[in-house]
């Protein structure tokens, strides 16, 4: 027999680690119940399509598709949109393992322990703010000097439909935004886009992330520059995200090319960073339609922390 | 303080240049020195690397940000910013073959290819529908095809001469390669108050 090591992208947490991270998870716990978040405790195994191509997939003795856990956010919308339906607004925390394949699709898989939140039901930008805020405030909980920047999908999204773009020039435009890469970005739109507001703003979204007055001066070039409704509705809901955020006490930095997140994100999107950790801790968004695939359409917004990078950081 | 991962071979010298335009000097010449960390004034340090381990540095946090080729970006799938293409590092990953042999023919089994770059070239036949059997060298690849290991190879190709002097010539065009600075997702961030002037700099 092989000696038993736990698999690549799994752990063992023992003794001086394992009451770090129940120390962790008290402290977000904590915080979380103070807002007003009530814990639910969704199951380890679901059927497979509550969960993207990412999840750790397996056939049951009947033949259906099921999977492990890959996403709460998910499972969050299920029970809200089934046993909880209809009942606005819901604030709902978590926290446990997730398990994902490291690439869609193929390769090995890893396991990953979260906490995060979901309000469900408030469509406003004060909705927004109390989550950037409760994740913020989250981070300090820990004792963690981090950042918090603030983009939007659906701004993304309206810019290329007023540009005209294909779902594949679309995922060429937006990874090379995702990667701030202004010289691929530069050459996609002279070639494939037509002059206009709309590939001046899409150019504008290679720009670096801005803090304060600088934030507002951006967002103010991106209105002047908005191509549609759509696109400018989408900035001013950055704004006003921004503008309640802040009176809650939350520094927040605008990165218009923040525009990377999971399939169902619809609205604001962001990624916390912290000193020490090389990727994002975490990170969040509005996914509007989300809830409307389990049958009870409702808004909501959420973010959860990666605590296998928070732990060893926290104090 | 910024940590700059610093290629060694060709990439080297332009890059440096670069930096010291944008007023990062090293406080010793890394061709010279031994050195693996090398300061470079108070603010900044080079970490002097090969060029293929520039992403996984920068990706995972040992560096802020470094200097490579695009290819050995893509090549190594790491999760980077790449916001300057400095120009300089100029060359093409190519799909080449003994003159006069056909790599398109029906071969009744699937095309033998050598290569430096696995990911890219089984990225570049799969989009064209094309099985392979790719065989992962580390050195002298042209040799593969010469010799009859392979049908053909993947490789960057600068001036064209080595392909030349093997009898080989360029069926296909895979990526055209320049230098570019990559920048670790989490470093833009947090210290961009620091990058920002260096990145205005050296665009």
């Amino acid at each position: 027999m092989q000696p038993a090591t736990p698999l690549p992208g799994t752990q063992d947490l023992l003794f001086e680690a394992a009451n770090r991270l129940r120390r962790c998870e008290a402290t977000l716990c904590g915080r979380f119940e103070d807002k007003g978040y009530a814990e639910v405790i969704p199951p380890a195994i679901e059927a497979a399509d509550v969960f993207g191509p990412e999840a750790f997939r397996a056939l049951d003795r009947s033949g259906r598709l099921i999977a492990l856990r890959a996403d709460f956010t998910a499972q969050v919308a299920r029970i809200a949109a089934t046993r909880l339906a209809g009942m606005s607004p819901l604030r709902l925390y978590y926290r446990g393992s997730i398990v994902r394949r490291v690439a869609p699709d193929s390769g090995p898989v890893h396991e990953r322990l979260q906490a995060g939140c979901e309000l469900v039901g408030a469509a406003g930008p004060e909705a927004d703010a109390e989550i950037l805020a409760l994740a913020a405030s989250s981070l300090h909980a820990l004792g963690i000097r981090g950042r918090i920047s603030l983009g939007s999908t659906g701004y993304f999204s309206a810019l290329a439909t007023a540009a005209g773009a294909s779902e594949r020039l679309a995922a060429s435009l937006n990874d090379a935004v995702d990667r701030k890469d202004l010289p691929t970005l530069r050459t996609l739109c002279e070639r494939e886009v037509a002059p206009g507001k709309a590939r001046d703003a899409i150019l504008l979204l290679a720009q670096p992330p801005r803090l304060e007055t600088e934030a507002r001066e951006l967002l103010a070039r991106a209105e002047a520059l908005a191509p549609s409704e759509e696109a400018l509705q989408a900035l001013r809901r950055i704004s006003a995200a921004l503008a309640a955020a802040r009176s809650l006490g939350a520094e927040l930095e605008v990165d218009l090319g923040e525009v990377r997140g999971l399939g169902y994100y619809t609205g604001i999107v962001f990624n916390l960073y912290a000193m020490g950790s090389p990727r994002p801790v975490g990170g969040g968004g509005r996914y509007d339609t989300l809830l409307g695939r389990f049958g009870d359409p409702r808004p909501a917004v959420g973010f959860s922390l990666d605590l296998d990078a928070l732990v060893p950081l926290a104090c | 303080m910024l940590t700059i991962a610093l290629p060694k071979g060709r990439l080297q010298k332009p890059a440096l240049e670069r930096f010291t335009r944008a007023g990062i000097v090293p406080d010793e010449e890394p061709g010279v020195s031994r050195k693996l960390i090398i300061a470079a004034g108070p603010a900044a340090r080079f970490v002097v690397l090969k060029d293929g381990d520039v992403p996984l540095y920068v990706e995972r946090g040992a560096a802020d940000l470094g200097v490579c080729g695009i290819d050995q970006v893509l090549e190594s799938a790491a999760d980077l910013l790449t916001p300057v293409d400095f120009g300089f590092g100029r060359c093409r990953l190519c799909l080449a073959a003994p003159r006069g042999r056909s790599v398109t023919a029906e071969l009744g089994r699937s095309l033998r290819v050598a290569t430096k770059f696995p990911r890219l070239s089984s990225q570049w036949f799969l989009r064209r529908g094309v099985p392979v059997d790719l065989v992962h060298l580390s050195g002298s690849v042209e040799l593969a095809a010469v010799s009859g290991l392979t049908d053909a190879i993947v490789d960057l190709v600068e001036s064209g001469r080595t392909l030349e002097e093997n009898g080989l010539v360029v069926v296909d065009e895979i990526l055209q390669v320049t230098a570019r600075l990559v920048v670790n997702r989490a470093s833009y961030r947090l210290k961009v108050e620091e990058l920002l002037p260096l990145l205005e700099k050296l665009g």
